[in-house]
């Protein structure tokens, strides 16, 4: 107490900090606490869709039928966005190794973003709001505007590559790249992107080497069928069937697949980039959020593309366009 | 001497009223049956809270406490909880429908119909496993983006989010397989579509074909081959995952917070 006492009186009182609160001050009791929560949401979910289920039926039409096709037919709405890719590029990239590189992705995110930082909070790094609406709107834009181009006879975006001239069908070479048209009349751009190997022609000075005999390099005519190097050992290794006979289609392994995916890598990088450079990229865990952020989003988009805009012939349309023909 | 009243002697209609209230409430929570199956009665102290969270089989998925943040609303919006309630929705509504439910070309469709017209609440019963199921993968999308928003993958949580992969997986597929079941023009063509894309695997397109969809063609064997994941293969897949899942949430330290 005298100690106490011989306290010099004039110093500041320190304010009232409060003691840290040890861990179990900071719980609750699962019961009642949470299985209450539990229970009020599980009683209005089940609510919810009783009552729906009332009111509204789940699809059943006709019987089933090999021999009559619905016109679109389509994936159930997961899926819609596979079947979305599928009318932009190679099949088996986007029906099983894109979606097989974007799971793995998802799988290898915890290995590579490995900082203990910005957990357990929503949006934990300082721009985390900002780049996941950034991201999401990015994404958003850029996989409609690619389908938009990509359906450039009704979205009028070949309009913007009609400056490509027509080929000239009577050439034996066409020298400099034009557009070869079905109707010489009717001279059209760039319509998809499959157009690189189907319409566009060019030629270059070649020599007369590797089966080239007119001293032109034909696109595409003289690069669809590259032989691959052993094709003609045919054969098997257990029931594992060797190539034989296998030849490359130059043209369309460039229109199916490195355009479509250089695009895609591109148009990720570039937006990390520039994300980066303003400074609001700052740890690994925000390189994640943008990646998954628009993955997520372009997922979403093209399921909604797939859903509400492609009608007949998987023509691009408005919702109120679509018609179903059921065969 | 004061007068010591006896407390168990009511005195007056409103405490006659209150005893027999005791009386009914203990004849039907204190009797010997209800005691076998119940074995404490309403938990309404701290201790027998924790008890009953502990020893329920059903509620022992949890811990006794949780950090107060956690249960908030707004941290999960329960939504892997919701994932799990649909699981269990589908699976009550599911085993109805094998009830009256052959996987043959010749009678599927034919079940179906006479499900929704001949059964009481067949109708009812589809149409809740049918709107469940896309709520079961709209809410698992959701909540693998409120556990990436949250943060909650990080270490040591790493591999529970690779579990979580891993249900996200057997959600769609087993929603893909029942979509076949009806083995209606809707089912026919997505599957079809389905086939096209698995046939377009590089290298296994082929064995992908015969050994998931049992041919070249969506057909019979087709059928029975989704039926038998849908309704088995993969449910006790998902199960087990599930089981790891909440094993893993508790291991890992309950859910993720802050450093
Ligand atoms: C059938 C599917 C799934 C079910 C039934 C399920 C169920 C649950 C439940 C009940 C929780 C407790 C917290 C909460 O409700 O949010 C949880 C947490 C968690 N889930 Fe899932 N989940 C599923 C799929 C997934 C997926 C697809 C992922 C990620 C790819 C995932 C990753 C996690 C992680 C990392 C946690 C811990 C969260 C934390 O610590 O805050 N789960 N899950």
């Amino acid at each position: 107490m005298a100690v106490e006492a011989q306290r010099p009186a004039a110093r500041p009182a320190e304010p009232a900090r409060p003691r840290p609160k040890r861990e179990r001050e900071e719980e609750v009791l699962v019961w009642p606490d949470l299985v209450f929560i539990e229970f009020v949401a599980a009683v209005l979910f089940t609510i919810t869709f009783l009552l729906l289920s009332v009111f509204i039926n789940a699809p059943l039409l006709n019987h089933a039928n090999q021999d009559v096709t619905p016109n679109p037919s389509k994936a159930p709405w997961y899926f819609l966005n596979l079947q979305e890719l599928l009318l932009h590029m190679d099949k088996s990239w986007a029906g099983v190794l894109l979606p097989t590189v974007a799971l793995a992705f998802f799988a290898v995110i915890p290995y590579l973003d490995r900082s203990r930082q910005a957990q357990g909070v929503w949006f934990g790094t300082k721009y985390a709001v900002r780049l996941t609406v950034i991201a999401a709107v990015y994404a958003v834009v850029v996989s409609a505007g690619l389908v938009i181009f990509d359906a450039g006879d009704r979205t009028h975006t070949e309009s913007l590559t009609r400056w490509i001239p027509s080929c000239d069908t009577q050439a034996a070479h066409q020298g400099s790249p034009c557009l070869r048209d079905a109707d010489p009349t009717k001279h059209e751009g760039i319509i998809s992107v499959k157009d690189v190997s189907k319409r566009l022609q060019f030629s270059v000075p070649f020599p007369n080497i590797w089966g080239i005999h007119d001293k032109n390099l034909d696109w595409p005519g003289d690069l669809d069928h590259i032989p691959v190097p052993l094709n003609n050992v045919c054969g098997n290794i257990g029931s594992f069937h060797l190539w034989c006979d296998m030849h490359l289609n130059i043209p369309v392994i460039m229109s199916d697949q490195v355009i479509p995916l250089s695009t895609i890598a591109f148009l990720a990088v570039l937006i990390i980039y520039v994300l980066f450079r303003l400074g609001w990229v700052r740890t690994r865990r925000d390189v994640f959020l943008i990646m998954f952020t628009a993955v997520m989003a372009s997922y979403l988009t093209l399921s909604m593309i797939g859903s509400f805009f492609r009608g007949q012939a998987q023509a691009l349309i408005p919702p109120w366009d679509i018609k179903v023909d059921e065969g | 001497m004061a007068v010591t009243e006896d407390p168990g002697k009511p005195r007056n209609w409103s405490e006659r009223i209150g005893v027999l209230q005791d009386r009914i409430y203990d004849k039907i929570f204190h009797n010997y049956v209800w005691q076998s199956i119940f074995r404490s009665g309403y938990p309404n102290t701290p201790r027998n809270q924790m008890l009953v969270v502990a020893t329920n089989v059903f509620l022992h998925l949890h811990p006794t406490r949780l950090h107060r943040t956690h249960v908030k609303v707004t941290h999960t919006y329960c939504l892997g909880g919701l994932t799990f309630f649909m699981f269990l929705i589908l699976t009550v509504t599911g085993v109805l429908l094998m009830f009256y439910y052959v996987p043959s070309v010749e009678r599927a469709y034919q079940d179906i119909a006479e499900l929704e017209t001949n059964v009481k609440f067949g109708l009812l019963m589809r149409n809740m496993h049918r709107w469940t199921a896309h709520a079961m993968v709209i809410l698992v999308f959701l909540h693998m983006m409120r556990v990436f928003y949250t943060g909650a993958y990080k270490p040591p949580r790493e591999f529970n989010w690779v579990v979580g992969v891993i249900l996200l997986v057997l959600t769609l597929v087993l929603s893909f397989t029942g979509y076949l079941l009806p083995w209606d023009q809707l089912a026919l063509w997505a599957a079809t579509i389905g086939l096209g894309i698995a046939g377009s695997a590089p290298y296994f397109g082929d064995e992908t074909q015969l050994i998931v969809f049992g041919g070249f063609e969506i057909g019979p064997s087709t059928l029975l081959r989704f039926y038998t994941l849908h309704v088995i293969a993969l449910p006790l897949l998902a199960a087990i995952f599930m089981a790891v899942h909440f094993w893993r949430i508790r291991r890992d330290g309950g859910m993720a917070r802050p450093l």
